[in-house]
């Protein structure tokens, strides 16, 4: 498995066919990432924000740069502290079958990802990988608490210009002012 | 499991605030693991190739290597080892099919699992020449060292009548001496440690423990003197003057706490009460109580607080031993009752009290004993955290990654 991009280390991993399994539980369907939301969320310049909930319901909703993709399936960050209200959420998200959002922009470009956790890495190889990086690009006294793999469920292009197509197709009269450029005559 | 008792799922529904990854740790810590021929051929490779474990024998029927801590999807630590299972009479079993562990019960799948890595020091030596790994053992973030392989307890049969430490786990005798090292050299440890944490990301802590030693002009002296030369050992490894560590240890005297404390870099201490009932300890734990009793083992647990601070000092019991019998409680809310209050008496005291599932070791008096049903575990841990988050409590040095084997403080990852 590549961890691509922003964490070059090959690491050999297994195949993830089996995630799929049906057992209660790991009930996780995998959806297959687009080349383009793929190639988004292994740019750095991208921006990658993980959305989660508590108990109750409350958003919490944080920028992760080191968001990266595993094999362009799995969806790999790490979280920077175990007392954190993003990784409490998460902790609580996996515990108890919360879904997890995610967004990544770069300019115009904008994704959404839903999708359940998978794993709750403390040590180990890919774990070791998130360390090394963060050392990389923050400095030795950087430190990790957990690496986090979620399994898309769901993608959707929220780019605004394939989003008003898409609107625009199903309902044309809908979203427009009347004064917009595109249907007042001067 | 007993047909009478309630299943992983049936608890989950029973006791939705309690993640099933919880319920699944408890009862693989009560009943055991075993390793298909598969799985264990799996953990041949050098990620999952652990080596010998050291502090306790292990039944070994098979040449091959055995894995470390089990590790669940959620990153929750299993403390349990299929190299002991023939100690288990009902265990659940894990495979490895497609690349993968698998944990099932009776040819249910139950979830996907792992193990810990191997760390790297494994496998290297001292300047003596002495394996690391006979030094050290690694969990997933903490590193564990008993300098001192032999509890005199046993001396005199009045070792705790759950015990198996130390043992071959077969026969009640500790087997330090023949089968492995009694007394660790503070240099090899020294050594070992620095070796240890050139591995990036892999040790959060550093936890000593050891057999009782009450030797000395006061009981426990020559111990004391043994744990500030090796913490001292220890602290040579670090620029800052304290570092991420925990002594389990016997109550030492105000005296002796101070004393370490001053002299060491350490930052918690667990003198365990093992029971909190106060015939059952009598009971139970004859060698705790002839040599320091069960009430000054309270108040010198106390008096640790005003040294370390408030959730710097812990103590373990062994949830369920307590309805061991003949003198056990017989009925299970009795039995969770007085769990209950004595974590309750401790947290007013700034005292974290923490459960470990009892297993009835062969080696141990109690061999053969009846442990409770899942539910006592899954009633009690939930109480557990409930009564320490009620009076500002987190158990720091005991969570999930600085220990791994207490089901009620991973309960705390998401307070």
């Amino acid at each position: 498995m590549m961890i691509t991009n922003t964490v070059a280390t090959t690491l050999i991993v297994t195949s993830k066919e089996s995630i799929e399994s049906s057992n209660r539980g790991l009930e996780i369907k995998m959806a297959r990432l687009s080349q383009e939301l793929i190639g988004l969320l292994n740019d750095p310049a991208t921006v990658k924000v993980v959305s989660t909930t508590d108990a109750r319901g409350v958003p919490h909703a944080v920028a992760k740069g080191s968001l990266t993709t595993l094999d362009e399936e799995l969806i790999a960050w790490s979280e920077g502290f175990d007392s954190s209200t993003s990784n409490k959420n998460l902790v609580g998200s996996i515990w108890f079958d919360r879904t997890v959002a995610i967004n990544a922009t770069k300019g115009a470009v904008s994704y959404q990802i839903k999708g359940k956790l998978y794993k709750c890495l403390i040590a180990g190889p890919i774990f070791k990988s998130f360390l090394q990086r963060a050392r990389e690009r923050r400095g030795p006294e950087a430190d990790i608490a957990a690496v986090w793999l979620l399994v898309p469920e769901e993608e959707r292009n929220e780019s605004p210009a394939v989003r008003g197509t898409e609107e625009a197709e199903k309902r044309p009269f809908f979203h427009q002012h009347l004064d917009n450029a595109s249907i007042k005559a001067s | 499991m007993s047909r009478a008792e309630l299943s992983i799922d049936e608890l989950t529904v029973k006791y939705p605030k309690v993640p099933r990854f919880i319920v699944l740790k408890i009862d693989a810590q009560r009943r055991g693991i075993k390793l298909t021929k598969s799985a264990l051929d799996a953990v041949q490779v050098p990620l999952y190739r652990y080596g010998s474990h050291n502090g306790i024998s292990t039944e070994r029927d098979t040449e091959l290597a055995y894995p470390g801590p089990m590790l669940l999807r959620d990153g929750t630590s299993v403390l349990v080892s299929a190299a002991v299972a023939s100690q288990y009479e009902d265990p659940y079993t894990v495979d490895h099919v497609d690349g993968r562990f698998y944990i099932s019960d009776h040819g249910n799948q139950i979830d996907e699992v792992d193990f810990t890595p191997r760390p790297d020091f494994y496998g290297k030596q001292t300047s003596r020449g002495i394996p690391m790994e006979a030094i050290a053992s690694a969990r997933p973030q903490r590193l564990d060292i008993q300098p001192y392989r032999y509890c005199h307890f046993w001396d005199t049969k009045d070792q705790c009548k759950f015990c198996g430490f130390f043992t071959d786990l077969k026969e009640q005798r500790q087997a330090a001496g023949d089968q492995y090292v009694k007394l660790l050299d503070p240099q090899d440890i020294y050594e070992t440690v620095r070796e240890a944490l050139r591995e990036s990301g892999r040790i959060s802590q550093i936890n000593l423990t050891a057999g009782a030693d009450y030797s000395g002009d006061t009981p426990f002296e020559n111990e004391v003197n043994r744990y500030v030369e090796v913490l001292q050992a220890i602290g040579k490894n670090f620029k800052t003057r304290r570092f991420s560590s925990q002594l389990i240890a016997p109550a030492y005297t105000k005296k002796q706490v101070e004393r370490i404390y001053a002299e060491t870099g350490l930052i918690s201490y667990c003198p365990d009460i093992e029971v909190w009932d106060e015939k059952l300890f009598k009971w139970i734990c004859t060698g705790k109580d002839k040599v320091v009793g069960r009430t000054e083992w309270i108040k010198r647990t106390i008096d640790a607080v005003e040294i370390f601070g408030k959730g710097n000092v812990y103590t373990n019991f062994v949830a369920g031993v307590e309805t061991a019998q003949p003198h056990g409680f017989e009925n299970i809310d009795d039995a969770l009752r007085s769990c209950l209050e004595g974590c309750e008496f401790f947290a007013k005291h700034g005292v974290v009290y923490l459960s470990l599932v009892w297993r009835p070791w062969k080696s141990s008096v109690f061999s053969g004993q009846k442990q409770p049903p899942l539910e006592y575990y899954v009633r009690l841990v939930k109480e557990l955290r409930d009564i320490r988050r009620a009076y500002g409590l987190s158990s720091d040095n005991d969570d999930y990654k600085h220990c791994g084997n207490h089901a009620d403080s991973d309960l705390e990852r998401v307070d």
